[in-house]
């Protein structure tokens, strides 16, 4: 999968914390980094053969599916404090009908203890990438700073029990590309100053 | 084939440590080359040091000195002593080819492979009977790295060989048509004499076919051009003794140029069409105009890059394996009727020459980056415009920072020579750098087709895709570029970019240390180093890191500022701003030390200096966010709001990155509030 920047996407509409729709390309900023391979990933219950790693495997034909009950978690925990902007799965209701998830709650903290819900969304009928962001309105909130993040599973199309999410990705910023900076360059003359190759 | 050891055991048995080294000079460059590439610098020098005194005019030798950052000055080394040295020389040598030392250069040449630079066979062709076309080539006059096909310096080794076919597609480029004529045409040929006497090396293979590839990675030795430059001046009195003869020879060497041009484009042909032109271009010697065929010159071919030097240490294996199947050029020595004055002469001439050349190379290769333009500025403007120099003065401007300058050079260097690959892979980091990609594009597919097994194309290609912010894919293209040629350093250090690129930083110290290890004086990789180990905080290493770089290359701005920028993290701060100030004298136009040395001056609490430092800043980055910002904070430190406000408001005009708009929304925010300890980044 390539995340190129494409052409227009069906963007789906929001209305009032729904989301339908979803894109089929990936688009993303080319001021994000993704972050998830720093990440340790883990799930609350999975079907054999439909493990964690059907989440981050690049590939949408595989995808996990749980096997407990309501929630269905899926927690991303980072070695140190990562800023974090923007969460995007991949589901697909034309393909997983009543498995596709409905209320998704997003929650963030140190660790499980103090996790805390930051983002909560619904879905209708998605099919497609969905971005979930996580900034505030406030500039000030523009990255969570966490070190653990949780994808919550509320429930289903369909009150299906168990649910296949196909591909997830978290993104951030990119970090500054010259080490100890307070800023970024950003004028011509800093930049072509700014390293050797 | 890589068999250093081999290699070396058969120059230099281990039994008998006092034997003379085989074949003189070429064989001092030899073993020069195989202790260099084992790493023993020490002994390399030494050698290359026995090969210039053998023979001063061997150019490949005095180029690996320079590289291995030890030579002496160029006058030293071609002066007055070397003119006399080459005239003692010559009159000594002997017209006896030596068949079966021939045979021993060729198994020189197999177990040398890899591990030398090209190797030009010689190929003096002179022809008998052929007098119409003019191949000949300057046989001694480029001189590709002396591989195992030394032709010594030694009066009585002179092996030619023999080439049967050849002269088909040997187009010379004319030039020298007194070389051609010579033996044949004139019983007194000085230039045959002075062909097979020369001592140089290797010679510009353009002959065969299968040239082609062997052109990838010339590295062209110049030449002792002493071929040349004797039969320059000699000229016009043989023309005038052989009124008859010469002249119709003359002009069907021209003729024959042109069609044969037309007709056989051959990758060697034009090589050594080019390669003439150069040669001659280089020795300016008048004559070089009359014979070279100006359309000839845009057909040049990659050989020129024959008569580029590499600037990094690129041995080429093509050349090897191609160097095992030429054919060499049996030369018939004529008789020698030289006088010792004309080979002084034409030794000052050729010396004169060499010394400029070589004395800019040297201070090239110390990063004394404006001293070496300065030195070929002083060249005659026929000598200045061949590729060789235009893309080594392109990458002088490149190492000052002054990319603009480079790319015009580069861009004149391709028009003159658009087959050369030489330097290439500097002129694609140029154009990176300069964001041109449509350039970059073109420049990498052109070097591409031009030849697909160089290093230098995969590397172009590789900065194509960087540039796109691709960064796996130029990764794979760099990886191509080590695979054509491991000792190519600059494809290593590129691979150690894009994995930095990708934040991998464990394979990109890998890499770096690969391309140190080929060529320790790289300072593009112990800079490298230098910034994985400050991103991973590792501040000792990173200096030290820094401090080597900038052992090899004192004059960059940039290296200083990092210095600094790791000396403060050292909390050496004072030691920090010395470097700081150093820096910003040795590059005034680079804005970075001056705000390196503001924001150590605001850790260290001198806010009113530091805002001093930006204020002037202003004027040379106008437009520069992170200015302003580091205004607004030091601003607030001093409770100035309203002109922090007016700071960070200005910062956010000019669009900053979407984290450091965050950054600066939050502490416009928290203006008012009492400064409490920010997190730095």
């Amino acid at each position: 999968m390539s995340l190129e920047m494409a052409a227009e996407s069906s963007e789906g509409e929001e209305e009032a914390g729904k989301l339908t729709g979803g894109n089929h390309l990936l688009v993303v900023d080319d001021e994000l980094t993704e972050l998830g391979k720093k990440a340790a990933w883990s799930v609350s219950s999975c079907k054999p053969g439909n493990s964690v790693s059907s989440l981050r495997d690049q590939n949408l034909e595989t995808f996990w599916q749980s096997d407990g009950a309501q929630p269905h978690l899926v927690n991303i925990q980072f070695q140190k404090k990562v800023r974090l902007q923007l969460v995007v799965l991949y589901v697909d209701f034309k393909l997983d009908e009543s498995y596709t998830p409905s209320k998704i709650s997003i929650r963030a903290g140190d660790g499980f203890h103090n996790l805390k819900e930051i983002k909560s969304v619904e879905l209708v009928k998605p099919s497609g990438w969905i971005y979930l962001s996580l900034s505030g309105v406030d500039p000030r909130e523009t990255f969570v700073n966490t070190f653990m993040l949780q994808i919550a599973v509320l429930s289903n199309h369909l009150n299906g029990r168990d649910t296949h999410v196909r591909q997830i990705k978290v993104y951030g910023p990119r970090p500054n590309p010259i080490p100890h900076q307070p800023y970024q360059f950003t004028s011509r003359e800093f930049i072509t100053y700014s390293t050797i190759r | 084939m890589d068999l250093l050891s081999e290699a070396e055991a058969a120059l230099c048995p281990v039994n008998e440590p006092s034997a003379e080294v085989p074949n003189g000079a070429a064989g001092h460059h030899l073993l020069g080359l195989i202790y260099r590439y084992t790493d023993r610098r020490r002994s390399a020098i030494h050698h290359f040091k026995q090969a210039l005194l053998v023979d001063p005019l061997m150019w490949a030798a005095y180029e690996e000195l320079c590289i291995l950052g030890a030579a002496e000055e160029a006058t030293a080394v071609f002066g007055e002593a070397a003119a006399l040295c080459i005239q003692k020389q010559y009159l000594n040598c002997s017209t006896t080819p030596k068949l079966h030392s021939s045979t021993e250069d060729c198994n020189l040449v197999d177990t040398r492979h890899s591990a030398s630079e090209d190797v030009n066979p010689r190929q003096l062709k002179l022809m008998q009977g052929l007098k119409d076309i003019p191949l000949n080539h300057h046989g001694a006059s480029i001189l590709g790295g002396t591989s195992g096909q030394p032709i010594n310096s030694g009066p009585s080794n002179i092996s030619f060989y023999n080439t049967p076919s050849p002269m088909v597609t040997q187009l010379s480029g004319v030039a020298p048509p007194p070389l051609c004529r010579n033996v044949q045409l004139n019983g007194s040929n000085l230039s045959t004499v002075g062909a097979e006497s020369s001592p140089k090396s290797t010679v510009n293979s353009t002959i065969q076919a299968p040239r082609r590839k062997f052109v990838d990675e010339g590295k062209l030795r110049k030449i002792s051009g002493r071929l040349f430059s004797d039969s320059g001046p000699r000229r016009s009195p043989r023309l005038s003794n052989d009124a008859s003869a010469n002249p119709n020879a003359n002009a069907t060497v021209v003729s024959g140029n042109g069609t044969s041009n037309s007709s056989k484009y051959l990758g060697g042909s034009k090589l050594s069409s080019m390669a003439f032109r150069t040669m001659t271009v280089r020795k300016g010697q008048s004559w070089a105009n009359e014979n070279v065929d100006e359309g000839i010159r845009n057909d040049v071919l990659d050989d020129s890059r024959l008569n580029v030097t590499s600037t990094s240490s690129s041995s080429s294996t093509s050349m090897e394996v191609k160097s095992n199947d030429q054919e060499a050029v049996n030369f018939q020595v004529g008789g020698q009727v030289i006088s010792g004055s004309k080979v002084i002469t034409g030794a000052s001439e050729i010396l004169t020459l060499l010394r400029v050349f070589g004395e800019g190379f040297r201070l090239a290769c110390l990063y004394r980056c404006q001293d070496a333009l300065d030195t070929y500025l002083k060249l005659p403007h026929k000598h200045y415009n061949t590729g060789w120099v235009l893309s080594l003065v392109g990458r002088l401007h490149f190492e000052l920072v002054d990319y603009l300058e480079a790319d015009r050079a580069f861009g004149l260097a391709r028009q003159i020579m658009p087959y050369s690959l030489e330097g290439m892979d500097v002129y694609s980091t140029v154009l990176y750098l300069l964001k041109e990609d449509m350039k970059l594009s073109y420049l990498a597919q052109e070097l591409i087709s031009t030849d697909r097994l160089a290093p230098q194309s995969w590397c172009a290609m590789g900065n194509c895709y960087s540039l796109q912010k691709d960064h796996e894919t130029a990764l794979k293209n760099f990886q191509r570029a080590v695979q054509l040629n491991p000792r190519f350093a600059y494809a290593h250090t590129l691979c150690g970019h894009e994995y930095v690129a990708l934040e991998d930083y464990e394979n990109g110290i890998k890499c770096y240390q690969s391309a140190l290890r080929v060529d320790a004086r790289h300072y593009n990789a112990w800079y490298g180093l230098g910034m994985i180990y400050l991103r991973q905080e590792k501040f000792e290493f990173s200096e030290h890191h820094f401090r080597m770089a900038f052992q090899i290359n004192p004059r960059s701005s940039v290296i200083m500022s990092y210095l600094g920028t790791a000396l403060h993290a050292l909390k050496r701060s004072e030691e920090a701003l010395v470097v700081m100030e150093k820096a910003i004298l040795a590059d005034k136009k680079n804005p970075l030390p001056m705000y390196q040395k503001a924001n150590i001056l605001m850790s260290l609490e001198r806010l009113d200096e530091a805002l001093e430092v930006l204020e002037e800043l202003k004027e040379y980055a106008p437009r520069e966010c992170s200015v302003y910002a580091l205004m607004g904070r030091i601003y607030k430190r001093r409770n100035m709001h309203e002109k922090a406000m007016l700071h960070y408001g200005i910062s956010l005009d000019l669009k900053p990155s979407a984290t450091d708009a965050a950054a600066i929304k939050a502490a416009i925010e928290k203006l008012h509030v009492p400064d409490e300890m920010e997190d730095n980044l």
